[in-house]
């Protein structure tokens, strides 16, 4: 049984016409199922909570990024099936999944090809995609053996799935949710006028595979997990490995 | 012993503006083209940049070295030093591949350690031939027959 919770960005009248399209494709296909659309007085972890119990296998995120990762942290603990129709703007995760369009998402959700992938957590906050760091002094201890020091201007990330500015580095044992480890990516910013033209060099970049970190700084600086939730140091940073189910497609950059 | 840039072979990258101290443990590849402090340890490959700077003790099995290290150096099998490498330290390896320029400053020991096998069994092969050499002298001295020839 599927259930559908749309983005309340979606009550506005320009998606009314694609959210129909998506409906017919959905019926057509018939993987039909109940729709919910969220908004700030619902609460979200009361709504799945009970689907869950009531037979709900199936938990389609329609919206972007930010829908996504409200859902994440709800559905990491339950039983349930996650998948994505990307409507509206911030869809990046959806095309490191292998879903582009919104009409290729219901032929993805028909076919059904689930992957059992690793989630981060961010203290007590799980993570799909990434977790930047602001600028700012910051040590982060790595698995308890050693400590790296990137420098002030260096732009720092803990990656679980694939930046999609590094889609062209064809490393596949990087960015692999499925392979039990997290990665730090370490970028220095480029420095002076031309140096915005430049090509960002992969040895230049900083990549180091771990599974437990600990991000600690003098003064307080904000850590975002997936673009949205603002955690602040210290914080404590694990890969849980095969914590959630999600449906993905052919294109899917792991 | 490593591949090119894009190849699927390469793990951990220490890039030029990172800063690592401890004991650095890596199951894959490393590329270090940043500083690093305390220890490093690798089941693999390991390459150290020209601009790299390495404080410490290096283990694994095959390296690449361009840049400085001070500190001892123990590689499986082969080591290779390129004419900007700088080491200051002891050198332990199955191969040793010194390019023209490079500076090396410490013991260094090459080749496999069978030899110092070889030479405990030539050791024992002696004693064993003293042992029975003594034990017949023995036998024959206790011998009535050959205290009555004497």
């Amino acid at each position: 049984m599927y259930l559908y919770l749309y983005d309340s960005f979606l009550n506005n009248k320009k998606y009314s016409n694609l959210l129909a399209k998506i409906e017919t494709r959905l019926t057509d296909l018939g993987i039909g199922g109940k729709i919910f659309r969220l908004s700030p007085l619902r609460n979200l972890n009361e709504l799945l909570t009970d689907e869950t119990r009531g037979g709900t296998k199936t938990v389609v995120v329609v919206g972007n990024d930010k829908t996504l990762g409200q859902v994440i942290n709800i559905a990491a603990k339950l039983e349930v099936t996650l998948a994505m129709i990307p409507v509206g703007p911030d869809n990046k995760i959806a095309q490191v999944l292998g879903i582009t369009t919104p009409e290729e998402a219901c032929d993805v959700l028909a076919a059904r090809i689930i992957e059992k992938i690793d989630l981060g957590r961010a203290n007590n906050t799980y993570f799909l995609s990434n977790i930047s760091i602001a600028n700012g002094p910051v040590t982060i201890e790595c698995e308890n053996k050693y400590q790296v020091t990137p420098q002030l201007r260096d732009q720092i990330s803990i990656c679980n799935l694939r930046p999609l500015f590094a889609a062209n580095w064809g490393q596949v044992n990087y960015f692999n949710p499925k392979d039990g480890f997290l990665e730090i990516l370490i970028q220095p910013l480029a420095a002076g006028f031309w140096s915005m033209f430049k090509k960002t060099n992969l040895v230049k970049n900083s990549v180091i595979p771990i599974k437990k970190i600990a991000i600690k700084s003098k003064e307080s600086i904000s850590v975002t997990t997936d673009g949205q939730k603002i955690l602040k140091t210290p914080v404590r940073i694990e890969i849980v490995p095969n914590k959630l189910k999600l449906i993905v497609g052919k294109t899917r950059m792991f | 012993m490593f591949k090119k840039e894009g190849g699927d072979e390469i793990e951990t990258i220490i890039g030029p503006s990172v800063q690592v101290e401890g004991n650095f443990v890596a199951n894959g590849d490393i590329i270090v083209e940043g500083t690093i402090s305390g220890s490093i340890r690798t089941e693999k490959n390991l390459r150290i940049g020209e601009k790299a700077k390495v404080f410490a003790q290096i283990t694994a099995a095959n390296a690449l070295i361009a840049g400085e290290v001070q500190g001892n150096i123990k590689i499986k099998e082969n080591l290779e030093l390129t004419s900007t490498a700088k080491i200051f330290g002891d050198v332990k390896t199955k191969v040793l591949t010194v390019a023209a320029g490079a500076c090396l400053q410490g013991k260094c020991a090459t080749g496999e350690e069978k030899k110092a096998k070889l030479e405990k069994i030539e050791d024992f092969e002696k004693a064993e031939k003293q042992k029975s050499r003594l034990s017949l002298n023995n036998r024959l001295e206790s011998d009535p027959i050959v205290e009555r020839v004497k």
